[in-house]
């Protein structure tokens, strides 16, 4: 049953930044939507038929190569919307969404969503704005992949999750981890390990848990602070 | 200004956009330790400047002329104005930012996943596209600093390629012998930012616009100046 999306909260931060006539405009255009783990918002060059503004939650975007060749190339959550490509110009996306923690999102079709961005110049502000934001990024996470060391991207990577799932505890499991940081499983079991022998994070049964936030921060790249302070 | 002309530093404030016509420019991500790693290449198919219709004054990575060549470059204001206007030109933009960042991303995943050589031979397929000529101006000290590896790595590299005769180095040029041969050695990611770059731009590149600001307005292509200072 269609959820009346009217009559629910909207964390958006695009959306909520919005002034009051544009919103009061696209809300009755607004579906909400829930994101379930695992669940793909939109698939490389297939037509993107919703725009999702998440309000809570993790979108992970990923590169592909070939076939089943995924590598996260950087996180969306409610800062944001995806994919971007309707509004740069082209109906699909050369990238993967998939949601890596649960939570809402409000989403509009396409063709509302471009009648939008021509009715709203705020609208196409913060969209651009947020556009320049994810390629900063994309390019810290390309030198990141070329630079740092597995663990310290792990660090990362559970910092920036969890900052934006609000929560020190979240669910993942190593093949996404593996996926996540494009390295072998091996490899993540044992930076994973080791963060927890330091009693930095806990791992059991596809929760992680962390224990000792300064000592994760003091773990990770330098990326990490970046990002957070371009945020 | 010769080959390693710094266009912007990182953190500079930018006064114009540039379009280069028969340079091109290297986008280098510094790293806090002053390690670098080229993100995008922009050359006459492009622009320097994006953040200046992102909503931003300063530029993220450090744009250096990778080879000499000139530019028409155009005012901040007069670029923001002509943006704000909509139409082609506005288009036209989104598009390219569409494209850098799938050039981006490409690198972020080719980093993390491909050989050196095959990076080295993404690198010099993208460049070959932007060159009159079977030939390019570089040290491996340059390349290396591109690609974000040792030099000897490069050196390497480049020695196996010479072997199969699909490029020439010598005294500081690499001369591109056998384009096919380099297609074949290189991984899949130059096809994907090329077909990108098609799939968003070739249409408008094919009818061959005789001005490349020829559809913007006639008193700021007054003010758009050819820049020679790459030269």
């Amino acid at each position: 049953m269609p959820f009346d999306a009217r009559s629910d909260l909207l964390a958006n931060k695009i959306l909520t930044a919005l002034p009051a006539a544009d919103l009061e405009r696209i809300r009755p255009k607004l579906e909400r939507f829930e994101m379930t783990f695992g669940a793909i918002l939109n698939t490389p060059n297939q037509i993107a038929e919703h725009i999702y503004f998440p309000d809570s939650g993790i979108i992970s975007l990923l590169g592909t190569l070939g076939e089943g060749s995924n590598l996260e190339i950087s996180i969306v959550s409610s800062e944001g919307a995806i994919p971007l490509c309707p509004f740069l110009g082209t109906p699909s996306s050369p990238v993967r969404s998939l949601v890596q923690g649960d939570g809402i999102a409000h989403r509009i079709k396409t063709a509302d969503f471009l009648d939008e961005c021509r009715a709203s110049p705020e609208l196409t502000r913060m969209l651009l704005h947020f556009t320049r934001s994810l390629m900063l990024q994309i390019s810290q996470c390309a030198v990141c992949f070329r630079f740092h060391k597995i663990e310290e991207r792990l660090a990362r990577w559970l910092l920036m999750s969890a900052d934006r799932m609000e929560s020190n505890e979240f669910l993942t499991t190593q093949k996404t981890l593996s996926h996540m940081l494009g390295v072998r499983r091996e490899g993540v079991t044992k930076a994973a390990s080791h963060l927890q022998k330091l009693e930095i994070i806990k791992y059991s049964r596809g929760r992680i848990q962390i224990l000792d936030r300064p000592q994760l921060e003091a773990a990770s790249c330098a990326c990490y602070a970046i990002l957070a302070k371009q945020m | 200004m010769p080959l390693g002309t710094v266009l912007y530093e990182s953190g500079d404030k930018m006064s114009h956009v540039y379009f280069p016509t028969t340079a091109i420019i290297s986008l280098l991500y510094i790293m806090e330790n002053g390690g670098t790693a080229e993100i995008g290449i922009a050359g006459n198919n492009g622009l320097i400047g994006m953040a200046l219709y992102m909503g931003g004054e300063t530029t993220s990575s450090r744009a250096i002329v990778q080879r000499g060549g000139d530019a028409v470059r155009m005012k901040a204001a007069d670029l923001r104005a002509e943006f704000a206007r909509g139409g082609l030109f506005q288009d036209l933009l989104l598009r390219y930012t569409q494209s850098l960042m799938t050039q981006i991303s490409q690198t972020a995943v080719c980093n993390r996943l491909h050989t050196i050589q095959q990076q080295l031979c993404r690198w010099l397929l993208i460049n070959h596209d932007q060159l009159p000529a079977d030939k390019l101006v570089m040290t491996h000290d340059l390349i290396a600093n591109m690609l974000g590896v040792r030099r000897e790595g490069v050196s390497q590299a480049a020695g196996r390629l010479q072997e199969l005769g699909v490029i020439k180095y010598s005294r500081g040029t690499i001369y591109i012998v056998d384009r096919k041969g380099i297609e074949s050695v290189a991984c899949e990611c130059y096809q994907v930012v090329s077909n990108e770059y098609d799939r968003l731009l070739g249409e408008y590149m094919r009818k061959n616009l005789p001005d490349p600001i020829a559809h913007i307005s006639a008193s700021v292509r007054q003010r758009t100046v050819k820049e020679k200072a790459f030269t």
